[in-house]
């Protein structure tokens, strides 16, 4: 979710830059180890909610950019919900009544 | 995404996997690079900046695979790499690659020429559409001692059931002497009744089946062809119908071929099918044919029995006097052949069974030790990250190669095996036409592969791949308590080998002890320098009883006469030819049975000589002489049997008797008591039986018994210069001497009990191989231990037996487990058993030892090199 949250906000993204976002967004809470991005971004390209590019960076280096798709997006959607739901019904579980 | 789209993006994956690796390096490396540089602007050193990018991606090739994973196949990656791997490792240990494909081969081999045989005998006994529909229509008299059917009462079947598509009289075989085209030559055809082919379900490819009308006495005679016959005398010309064929002298006009692979279990050997031609005036008192019919669509067996019930119960009561007392009984054909060869093909299964499992035992047992040469290479393995799963998997896959090759190999020695079961199996069972490799037989030997490498690898692989790495590297050596449990499981796998090897052994040792038996049994008859062989007179050429019975006295004459013959004679049944005719059987005076059936005695006609030339005793009266002709007052001798059953406290001799209606119903007077002899099989009791003089009931066929002085085989000459000297063109059928005929007659037996005796030997030989494995390697084991011993003074013998108590434990154990189970096998095979008790005492008590004495010998062996240790050496080395 985290992913597919970066790439709707940002558009097409390299796997460091996703990485680098997630932290940045999370103010550095969510440590996760960077590598396991990319057997997630595999899943995800083969269910079809990512697409993937070569491309070339700022400073000219090749990277592989990967872009959300609209199945990408409506599982977002999907997952947002559902989160929200949850976090919803555990808030008020655990706030004082 | 699953289906044939995720196939295919699979097998995409799998050829553009280089690619796909390339592309993930080079996107994880971009990671690496950017995060390190990124750490370096934040003031970190070239190094530290490095590593701190790494530590915090992670196991960058762990995570690279996991990708690859997430694509799928990966299963299929590893099994290549496995199969690579088993391929080398196995090829570092040929000797051991040889063994175990050997022993199983052995294994799966017998199995699947076993298999072959249930697979056509139980499985598919017929080559036909639908052929559970084809059922076998039987009378059945109350007191079961008949189930052939009489014609005119077959014909009141076939008119009168609701429940049969077709009905049709099975073919009766017959010897037919082909003229005219070249040599004369001998063929077996099949009479049979129109409906014939439409119960079997099959059509002729060349011409069509004869019609009812050409079905009837009096008929213009016509032939329908097998394929093989149409290839080999026509050479498969579409044009033969019409063509003629002369047959006993008589010609038959050919109208049509049955299709290729007609094979029916007892007309195998027929060249063709004639009408029967028989006359429906014919008495129902005659039961002599077999009946089969095609059950209708939708018509259960048990519906077909209830309406046959109803037709015999109508015929009962319209026809008292012949049909009181007969039923009908309608069954599957196939069970029918079951009944009679299921239960040696089920045994030779299950033997089979017993010896795969026993090959399976021993492979394990070899897989085991052999474990234990790579507890290093298993716990490297492990520790580089391969899972338990990964090396089971590993191991299964090296056992599964060796288990294929042993399949390999053993089809080559099923193919030979089915070629001996087709020699050696009684000629009804039409094994001949079915009994090849074929694609279910194919597929059987590759499951039982499969299932085989997995069974016997399972218990090594899970044993060595539960090792812990750090004790194994670091005690340089075998932990004492991982040996420990394998030599328990070893010991197991010995124990097991040895019950299997009891079960085998002693069935086997049952049966070889009957066959020898029933071999040794006093059939009564002398069959040492008799030659026996068939004549058939044809005929058209010998049309009356005058000219056969001048034949054959002319025949007998010549014979007598010739060089180096002692005797010779002539007899209508060949004792343990199989074929024996019944009659009824009426003495003067006595009241006249209920029923004819409950006095069949067995009715046969010799020449004057037949019992001394056959070493025949006759125990009271006289033999027939030539006196006892057409002319003469009607004779008959009687056997030791009848002459008990029918007059227990008399002579029979001067008694009058009247023979069965059936056989012109002539008043003959007893001249002569023979003494018993086996007529059938030698392990079937003597029925009462009566002898006329052949010159009172002469028949066209009659087989000739010669006593010669020496070798019973060299007769065979004089005999075809004697029959030559009379008619040319009359080939001599069935030669062989009398003592192959009392063989022959025990075909099934002595196939059993070859067949089983061979799995037995094998049996042993795979305890002797397993025993000494264990016990050597428990030997190997201990060598450093052995030294210690030694070395504080135990004696060469001490050590002896303290190792060969390690084979001899186990062996024990298996012969206390197997007894019992061999004892609840041999009530099985019982019914197979002849003077033999499924208990008997020297093979339960004999099998135990034998292999108790080849456990201890296959002990012996490494205890004495564990004896010989030197105990200075053995500490030292390690």
């Amino acid at each position: 979710m985290l992913i597919l949250r970066s790439l709707d906000r940002l558009g097409p993204m390299h796997g460091y830059g996703i990485a680098v976002h997630i932290q940045q967004m999370s103010e550095s809470v969510l440590q996760v180890e960077e590598g396991s991005l990319y057997p997630a971004l595999q899943r995800m390209l083969i269910k079809g909610w990512v697409k993937a590019e070569w491309g070339q960076t700022e400073n000219n280096r090749r990277a592989r950019y990967y872009k959300l798709t609209p199945a990408g997006r409506k599982q977002l959607t999907e997952e947002v919900s559902e989160f929200t739901r949850v976090m919803e019904a555990i808030t008020r579980v655990i706030e004082p009544a | 995404m699953e289906g044939p789209g995720e196939l295919w993006r699979r097998l995409l994956f799998l050829l553009g996997r280089g690619r796909f690796n390339r592309e993930m390096e080079v996107e994880m490396r971009f990671h690496l690079e950017s995060r390190a540089e990124r750490n370096r602007a934040e003031g970190m050193d070239g190094d530290e900046a490095n590593y701190a990018a790494r530590r915090r991606f992670g196991n960058a090739p762990l995570l690279e695979e996991k990708s690859r994973e997430a694509w799928g196949w990966s299963a299929l990656d590893h099994l290549a790499q496995d199969v690579k791997f088993a391929v080398r490792s196995l090829g570092r240990n040929p000797f051991f690659v040889v063994v175990v494909v050997l022993t199983l081969a052995f294994g799966i081999g017998v199995n699947t020429a076993i298999f072959s045989a249930v697979n056509v005998l139980l499985l598919n006994p017929y080559p036909f559409p639908q052929p559970e529909r084809i059922l076998s229509v039987d009378a059945r008299h109350i007191s079961g001692k008949n189930s052939n059917t009489g014609y005119r009462d077959f014909l009141d079947w076939q008119q009168q059931n609701s429940v049969f598509d077709a009905m049709a009289i099975s073919p009766e075989t017959g010897g037919y002497t082909l003229t005219g085209q070249g040599e004369p030559q001998r063929m077996t055809g099949g009479a049979t009744t129109a409906d014939f082919l439409r119960v079997l379900g099959v059509q002729p490819v060349v011409g069509r089946f004869f019609t009812a009308d050409e079905d009837k006495p009096g008929a213009a005679p016509v032939a329908v062809l097998t394929y093989a016959t149409w290839r080999q005398r026509f050479n498969g010309d579409a044009a033969v119908v019409g063509r003629t064929m002369t047959l006993n002298g008589q010609a038959f006009t050919v109208i049509g071929v049955l299709p290729r692979g007609f094979a029916y279990p007892g007309i195998e050997t027929c060249a063709f099918f004639t009408a029967l031609g028989e006359s429906s005036s014919n008495s129902r008192n005659q039961h002599q044919y077999g009946v089969v019919a095609r059950l209708k669509a939708g018509v259960t067996v048990e519906q077909a029995q209830s309406d046959m019930n109803t037709i015999a119960q109508r015929l009962e009561r319209e026809f008292p006097a012949t049909n009181t007392g007969w039923g009908v009984k309608v069954q599957p054909t196939g069970a029918a052949l079951a009944a009679e060869t299921g239960r040696l093909v089920w045994v030779l299964f299950a033997a089979v069974g017993f010896v795969l499992l026993l090959a399976c035992v021993n492979v394990s047992g070899l897989l085991l030790a052999r474990a234990s040469g790579r507890t290093k290479e298993i716990a490297i393995r492990s520790s580089l990250g391969a899972g338990r799963g990964r090396i089971v998997r590993q191991m299964l896959t090296e056992t599964v190669l060796l288990s294929l090759s042993g399949g390999g190999v053993g089809i080559l020695l099923a193919v030979w095996l089915m070629k001996v079961l087709r020699a050696a199996a009684p000629q009804e069972l039409a094994l001949d036409a079915t009994l090849h490799l074929n694609s279910a037989v194919l597929a059987f030997t590759v499951a039982v592969s499969l299932l085989t490498g997995i069974a016997a690898g399972l218990a090594p692989a899970w044993s060595a791949s539960g090792a812990e790495p750090n004790s194994i590297l670091k005690e340089d050596g075998n932990s004492w308590s991982r040996a420990r449990s394998r030599n328990r499981l070893m010991a197991w796998l010995v124990a097991g080998e040895v019950a299997l090897s009891v079960i085998l052994m002693a069935g086997a040792g049952l049966l070889v002890k009957s066959f020898a038996l029933a071999l040794d049994v006093d059939t009564g008859l002398r069959v040492e320098h008799v030659l026996t062989f068939a004549l058939n007179l044809p005929g058209a050429k010998y049309s009356s009883d005058s000219g056969v019975s001048t034949f054959y006295r002319d025949l007998l004459e010549r014979l007598k006469n010739s060089p180096g013959v002692e005797a010779a004679a002539g007899v209508m049944t060949l004792p343990m030819t199989g074929g024996v005719t019944g009659g009824a059987f009426q003495v003067e005076g006595r009241a006249k049975a209920p029923d004819w059936v409950d006095t069949l005695v067995q009715y046969n006609a010799s020449t004057p000589g037949y019992f001394g030339t056959m070493g025949i005793p006759i125990l009271r009266g006289r033999d027939f002489n030539e006196q006892d002709n057409e002319a003469g007052l009607p004779v008959a001798i009687v056997n030791d049997a009848l002459a008990r059953q029918y007059f227990p406290n008399e002579d029979p001799i001067r008694h009058r008797y009247r023979d069965d209606p059936a056989y012109g119903g002539q008043w003959r007077t007893i001249v002569g008591v023979a003494a018993n002899i086996q007529h059938q099989q030698p392990t079937k009791p003597p029925m009462p039986g009566v002898y006329l003089p052949h010159a009172q009931w002469p028949a066209n066929s009659m087989w000739i018994t010669v006593r010669g002085r020496g070798d019973a085989a060299q007769l065979a000459e004089t005999a075809r210069t004697a029959v030559r000297g009379l008619d040319g063109d009359l080939p001599l059928l069935k030669i062989r001497t009398m003592r192959e005929v009392v063989g022959d007659s025990l075909a099934e037996s002595r196939l059993a009990a070859s067949l089983l005796s061979g799995f037995a030997v094998f049996a042993l030989l795979l305890a002797a191989i397993g025993i000494y494995g264990i016990v050597d390697y428990s030997v190997r084991q201990r060598r450093r231990e052995m030294g210690i011993r030694m070395a504080l003074g135990a004696t060469y013998g001490d050590v002896v037996a303290l190792v060969v108590r390690k084979g001899a434990l186990p062996a024990v154990a298996g012969v206390v487990v197997g007894v019992p189970l061999a004892l609840a096998g041999a009530g099985v095979i019982r019914a197979m058993l002849y003077g033999t008790s499924p208990r008997d005492l020297t093979v339960f008590l004999g099998v135990p030892a034998l292999l108790l004495v080849v456990a201890l010998g296959a002990s012996y062996l490494p205890a004495r090199r564990a004896a010989k240790v030197d105990s200075m050496a053995a500490l030292r080395c390690e």
